[in-house]
């Protein structure tokens, strides 16, 4: 092969003073072809990025066109490089062509290491197995290692670390962005991406490079091959590739090339948002602060980059002011001061993000963070949301969504008219693969995204069997509003799990209530997406914690019982739950006591809450601390100082569990109801009581014969009002449970048991009706 | 609290008769030091260049010399304060009780002029002259008003000689009190109308004010006044590491003053009352997985202090001599649960929910706490 040297010019990706300089290189070369570093087949969207009517950030999407899917998202903003260079051939009519590894290489590579990653994992559980008690003696070795967390270092961080910067992201700022001279980014950048490649990395991601590299040059050579001069070529790669890109250095071979494995793959742009940028992590995908250095860009355009400081602090300033909180003109003059005095120290020419960050919070926020938090991630991230002409793409999203269509024998489905179908979620046994085994399960999990994502394609039909947790029932209907959605939802992910996970990941992050958190994870286990059920655990760890309102702890609770109990049904291991599920109902039962302490309208609430943790108590009670919760249960039970009607209730739970005999039952409800008591207390207490299972109410004699004496013992007074108590108390019980009442007292009062009845059930006369009416809305006031 | 005393007690000064000298004093070798080998330019005023001010509070070598941090963990904070007094605006250190504010301001002061004495100490009763100036009354009288009968303040003095003034616990001054630094710190300059005269700061002037969060209701600084201030908020320390160290350091030196006659506490229990103190304080666990709640004290490092020191004195008194996780649950339950029923409930939610979990080794502590707690 000849030898040839071209034109590199190294870059960060997203990088603005990349840009600025790369478009002054290139208005000094004017080279004839342009050569980027991009997915090689993505060269037919380039008309469409530089096309007018296109604004990034934008992404170029690669994506497998069948299961499993995977896919590559290449983000360029106003101010990439890559972008730039393109705009800067589509004006000067030169050649852009894109040399890296084609699409289909790359999601056969992600192919592979998502086999090489299952392998492994398969290996460690299997090793755990195997070696479990060889595991716990190294537990016992290194406990710290339990609860004291571990740093791990990246190349990056380790480089910045050496020049005494505390990130890379500052490194980076200090060293490339602010240098206006001639030439100054592009020679350095070759020499760290030289200095980079003598550093240590992980060997995959070493010969991946190597393998895209070398793809790189084939590509280069090809081009002179058609007849180029090497010198009217620039190529624009990350600057760790630029030192490699010569003729000294082979080239990929065909051979070589098709033994790569290959996945069959679509392309296409998508419009992207800064946020959602600024989520992505890693070199060469995110940008921690796009609207950041879409400033820095403008201002470098401008030529005024020295004004950067004061236009940043000035908007940060002009954020809290329209957000009620008034700062002075001086102050964003007194922070542009400190912010250089900052640089000064560490030999920068200019501030960086990290030092304006930091003379904002002490000037701006008066060294509180949390007055310019808002402020700042809106002007560090923005909210810039790009745009395509209509009609450039087909969305991933939608090509997926026609996938799971199909995938799930959904197709007939898609018309505007409503049809019905009900799912049986329970693994269908007459079928042989897995797929078709578990289809109606996916399915659910299939329409639960889309709810999720705001498609309105399948809505639950409430059917009012509530008991099988393995039927569900569905209408779908297509509709364009159904369309729309989906096509928005793009910006979320680029298929319907991923942005189904994004969503979640969002909306937790806002979430701020117990009961949503819990939700989530209902939602996210129907949707099967563990990871984002996880998220959702954690969050809802975190709101819990902080919380001891009883009635949502208990009810958070219970719905992860209830998530961890029917798990099986969707088939997922409801493992990472338990610890909560533990924690919340320690949490629970500590806070029944005070939350006990409350009114009538209250107590309704708390009867709820503890019917729930008591039947998580009895669901897991291998699991959660039961002894705590009869502990707790018993205390209430006990108390003379909580509410009267939930001591009863919590004495009749015990009962019910049979842990309390009938003599100490007999001394309650005389303890309770003796005289002097007042008899709202009394009777509160009772209703209590009688709130759970009335059989075994009924059938304790002994419980009768003193509600009998206590009755007797009451004077005039004192009878009318715990007539009102007594007879709310037993409204609720049935015919049948009242008739057995009347037997019962009726024979302790020695009366005949069909008269007392009849009685009873007799309607009231108007003149009782009345008595009775003024009772209840008689104030006893503290008679 | 991240603070850390001289471990090289021979310097000059301290086997004088003084119960504690001052901070140019006690490390007068180390400044000398820096100084000798500072290579970048001073800012007006300063005996040394910026940067060896930073090496002598954080840290680091100056020529063949090791120097001691005097603050430790919060670097960025003290590039922070030293930028501020650089651009001539003054400082403002807030923080909790404890946090290294005044101990950071003796030492910014020390480093950059030599002298950490000009010192207003700030409290109710401090008056306007105490910050302007007052009269030597007798000479008042007897000759009127001149520039031989005038006391002058320590901010007088700072401003007439271009260096640093510092004014401790600012808040606890009067709000009219502190007002009288709005013009002095804003026109640079204090008039003395008796002698129709006005005496302008000189370059290297700035003034260093400390003031406590816990107090900030008590005499809030008006808007105007705030406004002259760079402000920086000292937090607690920022790793476990940072933190047992000081504990440790500090113990030890409680056991030696107090005489407590048992062992030292091992490093793991005090790992153990710093995880807790600072895992309940911060409201998560340090893998940042858990949340928890937070009782209603304060926590500080000076309490996790003296659980362990309290838990010497038991060993000793009482005990083996060996601090047991016994001897320390007393002290923890006191520390945590501040006579409230609610912290009771965190303290027991604490308990089960995380220490509970966490093996063997945590085992001892946490059944002698939940005895203690029930």
């Amino acid at each position: 092969m000849n030898s040839w040297r071209i034109h590199v010019f190294g870059v960060r990706h997203l990088s603005p003073s990349g840009a600025w300089h790369l478009r002054r290189f290139l208005d000094k070369v004017r080279p004839k072809v342009l050569l980027i570093e991009g997915l090689d087949d993505a060269a037919q969207l380039i008309p469409d990025i530089t096309r007018k009517g296109t604004k990034p950030p934008i992404a170029i999407l690669a994506y497998t066109d069948s299961q499993p899917v995977r896919t590559l998202v290449y983000p360029v903003a106003r101010y990439s490089p890559e972008y730039q260079a393109l705009r800067w051939a589509d004006e000067h009519d030169a050649r852009a062509e894109f040399i890296d590894l084609p699409a289909d290489i790359f999601l056969g590579l992600q192919d592979v290491e998502a086999e090489r990653m299952e392998r492994q994992r398969k290996k460690a559980a299997e090793d755990a197995e195997a070696g479990a008690d060889a595991e716990e003696a190294k537990d016992t070795a290194t406990p710290q290692n339990l609860w004291r967390p571990e740093r791990d270092e990246s190349i990056y961080q380790r480089i910045a670390a050496r020049c005494g910067e505390p990130d890379y992201d500052t490194y980076w700022e200090r060293r490339f962005e602010h240098n206006l001279e001639d030439d100054s980014y592009r020679l350095a950048a070759f020499e760290f991406g030289k200095a980079l490649r003598d550093e240590e990395d992980p060997p995959l991601w070493r010969a991946e490079n190597l393998v895209r590299e070398s793809y790189m040059r084939r590509r280069i050579g090809e081009v002179i091959a058609s007849g180029v001069k090497p010198e009217q070529i620039v190529a624009v790669v990350g600057a760790f590739h630029a030192s490699v890109l010569t003729a000294d250095l082979p080239a990929i071979t065909d051979d070589e090339l098709a033994r790569l494995r290959r996945r069959s793959s679509k392309l296409t742009l998508m419009p992207y948002s800064y946020f959602k940028l600024s989520t992505q992590s890693g070199y060469g995908a995110g940008n921690h602060a796009p609207a950041y250095f879409e400033l820095l860009w403008d201002s470098l355009q401008r030529h005024e980059l020295g004004e950067l400081p004061g236009e940043y602090l000035s908007h940060v300033a002009r954020y809290l002011r329209t957000h009620g909180t008034h700062r002075s003109t001086a102050e964003v003059i007194e922070g542009v001061r400190l912010a250089r005095t900052l640089a000064a120290l560490q030999d920068g020419t200019a501030p960086t993000l990290r030092d304006l960050r930091d003379a904002a919070v002490t000037l701006i926020g008066h060294g509180d963070g949390l007055v310019v938090r808002e402020a700042l991630a809106e002007i560090d991230i923005g909210s810039a949301i790009g745009e395509l002409p209509k009609g450039v793409s087909q969305t991933s999203i939608q090509g997926d969504f026609d996938r799971e269509l199909a995938r799930l024998k959904l197709e007939k489905y898609r018309t505007t008219v409503a049809q019905d179908v009900k799912l049986d979620l329970r693994e269908n046994r007459l079928v042989a693969s897995e797929e078709a085994a578990f289809l109606d399960l996916h399915r659910s999990s299939f329409f639960h995204r889309l709810r999720m994502l705001g498609v309105q394609f399948a809505t639950p039909v409430s059917t009012g069997q509530q008991s099988a947790t393995w039927a569900e029932h569905w209408r779908l209907q297509w509709t364009p509003e159904s369309e729309i959605a989906l096509v928005e939802a793009v910006l979320l992910g680029e298929t319907v799990e991923l942005a189904t996970s994004f969503q979640f990941k969002t909306q937790l992050e806002s979430c701020t209530s117990i009961a949503t958190a819990a939700d989530h994870v209902t939602n996210a286990c129907r949707c099967g997406l563990m990871a984002s059920m996880d998220l959702a655990r954690q969050r809802l760890q975190e709101l819990a914690a902080v919380s001891s309102e009883l009635k949502v702890i208990a009810h958070a609770a219970f719905q992860l019982s209830q998530v961890v109990r029917y798990g099986d049904v969707r088939r997922f291991d409801p493992a990472p739950l338990l610890p909560l599920m533990e924690e919340l109902f320690v949490s629970g039962a500590l806070a029944l006591h005070a939350a006990a302490n409350c009114d009538s309208d209250a107590a309704k609430d708390i009867v709820i809450a503890i019917e729930e943790l008591n039947r998580v108590s009895l669901e897991h009670h291998d699991r959660v601390d039961e002894t705590l919760w009869l502990e707790r249960l018993r205390l209430l039970s006990d108390a003379d100082d909580r509410n009267p009607l939930l001591s009863g209730f919590a004495c009749a739970t015990l009962l019910e569990r049979n842990l309390i005999n009938n003599d100490d039952l007999v001394r309650e409800v005389s303890r309770r109801l003796s005289p002097g008591i007042p008899a709202d207390l009394g009777a509160g207490w009772f209703e209590g009581l009688a709130k759970r299972n009335r059989y075994s109410l009924l059938a304790r004699q002994a419980l009768w014969e003193a509600l009998a004496a206590y009755i007797e013992s009451l004077d005039a007074e004192q009878f009318k009002r715990a007539l009102v108590f007594l007879r709310r108390a037993f409204g609720v019980f049935s015919p049948r449970e009242k008739r057995q009442i009347c037997e019962n007292l009726a024979h302790l009062w020695g009366l005949d048991e069909e008269k007392a009845f009849d009685e009873v059930v007799k309607p009231l006369s108007d003149e009782e009706e009345k008595t009775l009416k003024d009772l209840s809305e008689f104030d006893f006031g503290d008679l | 609290m991240a603070k850390k005393k001289a471990d090289d007690e021979t310097t000059p000064g301290a086997d004088s008769q003084m119960l504690r000298a001052p901070a140019e004093v006690l490390y007068a070798a180390e400044l000398e030091h820096l100084m000798k080998n500072d290579k970048y330019d001073r800012p007006p005023g300063w005996r040394m260049s910026a940067r060896a001010v930073l090496t002598y509070i954080c840290g680091g070598k100056s020529g063949s010399m090791e120097i001691t941090p005097k603050y430790i963990g919060h670097q960025r904070l003290v590039e922070i304060a030293i930028s501020t007094l650089i651009t001539d605006r003054s400082l403002l250190l807030l923080g909790e009780p404890g946090t290294a504010k005044s101990w950071l301001s003796e030492h910014l002061a020390a480093a950059i002029n030599g002298d950490s004495t000009k010192v207003v100490q700030g409290t109710a009763g401090t008056t306007e002259e105490q910050i302007r100036y007052s009269w030597n009354y007798a000479m008042l009288i007897a000759k009127g008003p001149s520039h031989d009968a005038l006391i002058r303040s320590p901010i007088f003095r700072a401003m007439e000689s271009g260096t640093l003034a510092r004014f401790e616990e600012i808040t606890r001054c009067a709000a009219e009190v502190q007002d009288a630094l709005i013009s002095i710190l804003s026109e640079k300059r204090l008039s003395v109308p008796e002698l129709a005269t006005e005496v302008p700061a000189n370059k290297g002037f700035s003034i260093i004010a400390t003031a406590n969060t816990r107090d900030r209701g008590v005499n809030d600084m008006s808007a105007a006044l705030k406004r002259r201030f760079n402000m920086i908020i000292l937090p607690s320390p920022a790793t476990l590491e940072t933190e047992i160290l000081i504990v440790r350091k500090r113990v030890k030196e409680l056991a030696v003053n107090l005489e407590l006659k048992a062992s030292l506490p091992t490093e793991d229990a005090v790992a153990q009352v710093v995880t807790i103190f600072r895992e309940l304080r911060t409201g998560q666990t340090l893998d940042g997985k858990n949340k928890l709640k937070v009782p209603s004290g304060v926590l500080s490092t000076a309490e996790a202090i003296s659980v362990l020191a309290n838990g010497m004195a038991l060993a000793g008194n009482f005990g083996s001599g060996e601090v047991t996780a016994h001897d320390l649950a007393a002290g923890l339950q006191g520390a945590v649960v501040k006579d409230e029923e609610k912290d009771k409930v965190v303290w027991q939610e604490y308990l089960s929910n995380v220490l509970k979990k966490r093996g063997a080794e945590w085992r001892p502590l946490f059944t002698s706490c939940s005895e203690h707690n029930s």
